[in-house]
């Protein structure tokens, strides 16, 4: 019992979660005007045709006259067994376009998400040991000025001086490079930069508040007095209790900024990553591709919510779960 | 004797008199309130029916301007805004000077409050005096004071032409202070105006999120049971669809100008006051001065908007001051992306429209990118300080 039920049903609230989702887009779908009969409409007016034969030609083609509830478990049945269409801009199914492009994403996202988890904590904590002083106060100010400054502007800036002034880096991207090369490094450094500016300013701050409270802890003066060393009571004794809180608020910060920045940051440094296709798709109008990019990332943030509450419960042995 | 002033005694107490002055009638902020609304309400109404679509609103009067919805409901906060926010703090000095001090401390809080100010009296007043941004394709890509840009970008110069090297150079003027776009709009006025955008996108979400998170928080802590059992899940799924990613369907779906936006923004975002609230009211009603007011015989409403409401409000409004960057944000995300309001000049729109031009006119993205750095580093600073001064045990809570 206790954690294992815990898990379980929170694990089974997820689904239920990622199932109301996808209901919802799917009745913002059925509610909206289908962009695809709209377009056979007015191609068809435009060579002289019939528009209405027309777009009842699609509507018979897609299935858009089937009864609702047969085509809401037709959708659902589709979505969970990953068969998410076929995208026209791409020709190509759906689901394979996002891995092709989760292929560049993963190039510059596995390295800032590592960069993140372990400069984030220590940063913090150097903060906390040194509170007060110049180091804090320039941490600090790094942090607020990572935190406000929009990705997308901060990627514009560097991008002019880095690469149209000063030449150092590429302007665009080049995906024929291998991954495990110079050049590669050289174009993902400052997307990469960029991005970890902008997640690390949260959790810094985080990091520092928690750990200054420890660090006179009765537990953290009981170790001095017996002689532990220095680093062995900031890795051991207060990073430990620490990493409680500031795991939850860096797997939220992290989602947050997957999600919302990498689109932004993908499209400012043209990597053909998904935050890109989602974008192509949208201009393109390819419905089926916008769908599949939007559930894609819901269920990224459903599953990175759900880890967010089992490490926070793992982590900390003092929760309770009797009456959760 | 100490019994020399009998006038005072108890039993001479003539309550009816006391029970009729201390009659409970309408507040003073209610009062105001209602005395700005109905006005507003009744302007409106004539808007909606008596004038057509494309008359201005005060064209009786001689003034060209048609209000649009956003400004009603930019109205309607700011009147709310005035007798719920700033009057209390006339009302009780004593705690206002004391809130101020604790404020004061935190110097950079300082100065963004005076830059947030400065942003809302300017983009309140400022489109008042200045015309809106005219294209004038002659003068395009006019640098701002203290720079210069090759002739070659420019075809006619406001300022100065000077020669180097053998090319021409435009200097900067005062004509354009923050130079001018590719159509050649002043940017200064643009910023304006953007300014104005931005207020509008800060106050009236955070009247949607604390309206809304507020009812739905007591709701859930005060009826319990199945209600609170389905809203606070309702909560849970708006927690987790990432709220960019909806706008970006949403939009996708419907299109739609900047009101709609805006609205979304604040409908999609009250989950964390929501669950703040209700988790306070639950604390709140197991307190001794809750009890006595439910033994006096004060009914459930006034509990909450007496007691619930006010103890809560300060850690309502440091959360929406951190939510409000995210909003500003969002919407320069979505213009720079090319989704949003084109007909607005709101800053995104501003800084999108540079990226083409950065290479020998990086202004037109510096600028307005500029200013929404700055103000979102406002906001931030000013939530840091707000929550040291208003509730200092608020700000253990809020970093677990």
């Amino acid at each position: 019992m206790g954690l294992r039920w815990y898990i379980a049903r929170r694990v089974g609230w997820a689904v239920v979660v990622t199932f109301i989702i996808v209901s919802i887009t799917w009745a913002l779908l059925t509610a909206a005007p289908n962009p695809e009969v709209r377009q056979a409409a007015t191609q068809a007016a435009l060579e002289g045709g019939n528009p209405n034969t027309a777009a009842e030609r699609v509507r018979e083609l897609r299935g858009l006259n089937a009864p609702l509830y047969q085509r809401y478990i037709d959708y659902v049945v589709n979505v969970y067994t990953l068969d998410w269409g076929w995208s026209r801009m791409r020709s190509q199914p759906v689901t394979q376009a996002m891995v092709q492009s989760l292929y560049y994403t993963a190039q510059y996202s596995i390295p800032w998400t590592l960069i993140t988890v372990v400069l984030a904590p220590a940063v913090g904590l150097y903060s906390a040991a040194n509170q007060y002083s110049w180091k804090d106060h320039l941490a600090t100010g790094f942090s607020f000025f990572g935190y406000a400054i929009p990705n997308f502007f901060f990627g514009i800036i560097l991008l002019l001086i880095f690469g149209v002034y000063l030449g150092w880096i590429p302007i665009t991207y080049n995906s024929d490079v291998p991954v495990f090369s110079l050049a590669n490094a050289r174009q993902l450094a400052v997307p990469i930069f960029v991005l970890v500016t902008g997640s690390i300013g949260g959790t810094v701050r985080v990091a520092r508040n928690e750990s200054s409270e420890f660090m006179s802890a009765d537990f953290v003066k009981t170790a001095t007095a017996k002689g532990v060393s220095t680093a062995r009571i900031y890795t051991r004794h207060i990073l430990r209790p620490t990493m409680v809180p500031l795991s939850t608020t860096m797997v939220a910060q992290l989602l947050a900024l997957f999600i919302g920045s990498s689109l932004l940051v993908e499209i400012v440094f043209s990597i053909p990553g998904l935050g890109r296709l989602t974008y192509r798709a949208i201009t393109a109008q390819d419905t089926n591709l916008v769908l599949g990019s939007t559930l894609f990332f819901t269920f990224i943030a459903t599953i990175g919510n759900l880890l967010q509450d089992i490490v926070y419960t793992v982590l900390d042995p003092r929760i309770d779960f009797s009456d959760r | 004797m100490a019994t020399d002033s009998p006038s005072r005694q108890f039993e001479q107490t003539d309550w009816d008199e006391i029970a009729r002055n201390t009659e409970r009638g309408l507040s003073t902020n209610l009062k105001l309130t209602l005395g700005l609304v109905v006005p507003l309400v009744g302007l409106f109404l004539y808007d909606l029916l008596a004038l057509g679509q494309y008359d201005a609103t005060f064209g009786v009067v001689g003034w060209g301007y048609d209000v649009t919805q956003l400004d009603w409901l930019f109205a309607l906060s700011l009147i709310l805004f005035g007798a719920y926010g700033l009057l209390p703090l006339y009302q009780a000095p004593r705690m206002t000077r004391y809130y101020w001090s604790e404020f004061k401390r935190n110097r950079p809080a300082v100065v963004s409050l005076v830059f947030l100010a400065v942003i809302f009296v300017m983009g309140l007043f400022g489109p008042l005096f200045l015309d809106p941004p005219k294209a004038a394709l002659f003068k395009q890509f006019q640098p701002p004071v203290g720079t210069e840009v090759n002739m070659q970008y420019v075809i006619e110069c406001s300022g100065q032409v000077t020669t180097s090297g053998g090319e021409r150079f435009c200097q900067g003027s005062m004509a354009h202070p923050f130079g001018t776009t590719d159509n050649g709009q002043d940017i200064f006025t643009l910023v304006v105006y953007g300014m104005q955008i931005t207020m509008k996108i800060a106050f009236i979400t955070t009247l949607i999120v604390i309206t809304v998170g507020t009812a739905v928080g007591t709701t859930a802590a005060y009826v319990g049971g199945m209600v609170d059992e389905v809203l606070m899940r309702y909560v849970d799924i708006q927690q987790s669809f990432p709220t960019f990613i909806a706008y970006l369907l949403i939009l996708y779906i419907f299109g739609g100008g900047i009101a709609l936006f805006i609205v979304l923004f604040g409908l999609f975002s009250w989950e964390g006051t929501a669950r703040y609230v209700r988790s306070n009211a639950l604390a709140k009603a197991e307190e001794e001065y809750i009890k006595a007011s439910q033994l006096t015989g004060a009914s459930a409403y006034h509990i909450i908007r007496r007691h619930i409401v006010p103890n809560t409000a300060s850690s309502i409004i440091t959360d929406v001051t951190l939510l409000v960057p995210a909003f500003i944000l969002f919407e320069a995300q979505l213009a720079f992306l090319g989704l949003g309001d084109t007909a607005v000049p709101s800053w995104g729109q501003v800084l999108a429209r540079g990226r083409d031009v950065l290479a020998f006119a990086p202004w037109v993205t510096l600028v307005p990118g500029l200013f929404i750095f700055l103000t979102i580093l406002a906001f931030n600073f000013l939530g840091d300080a707000l929550l040291d001064a208003l509730n200092p045990r608020a700000a253990a809570e809020a970093e677990e």
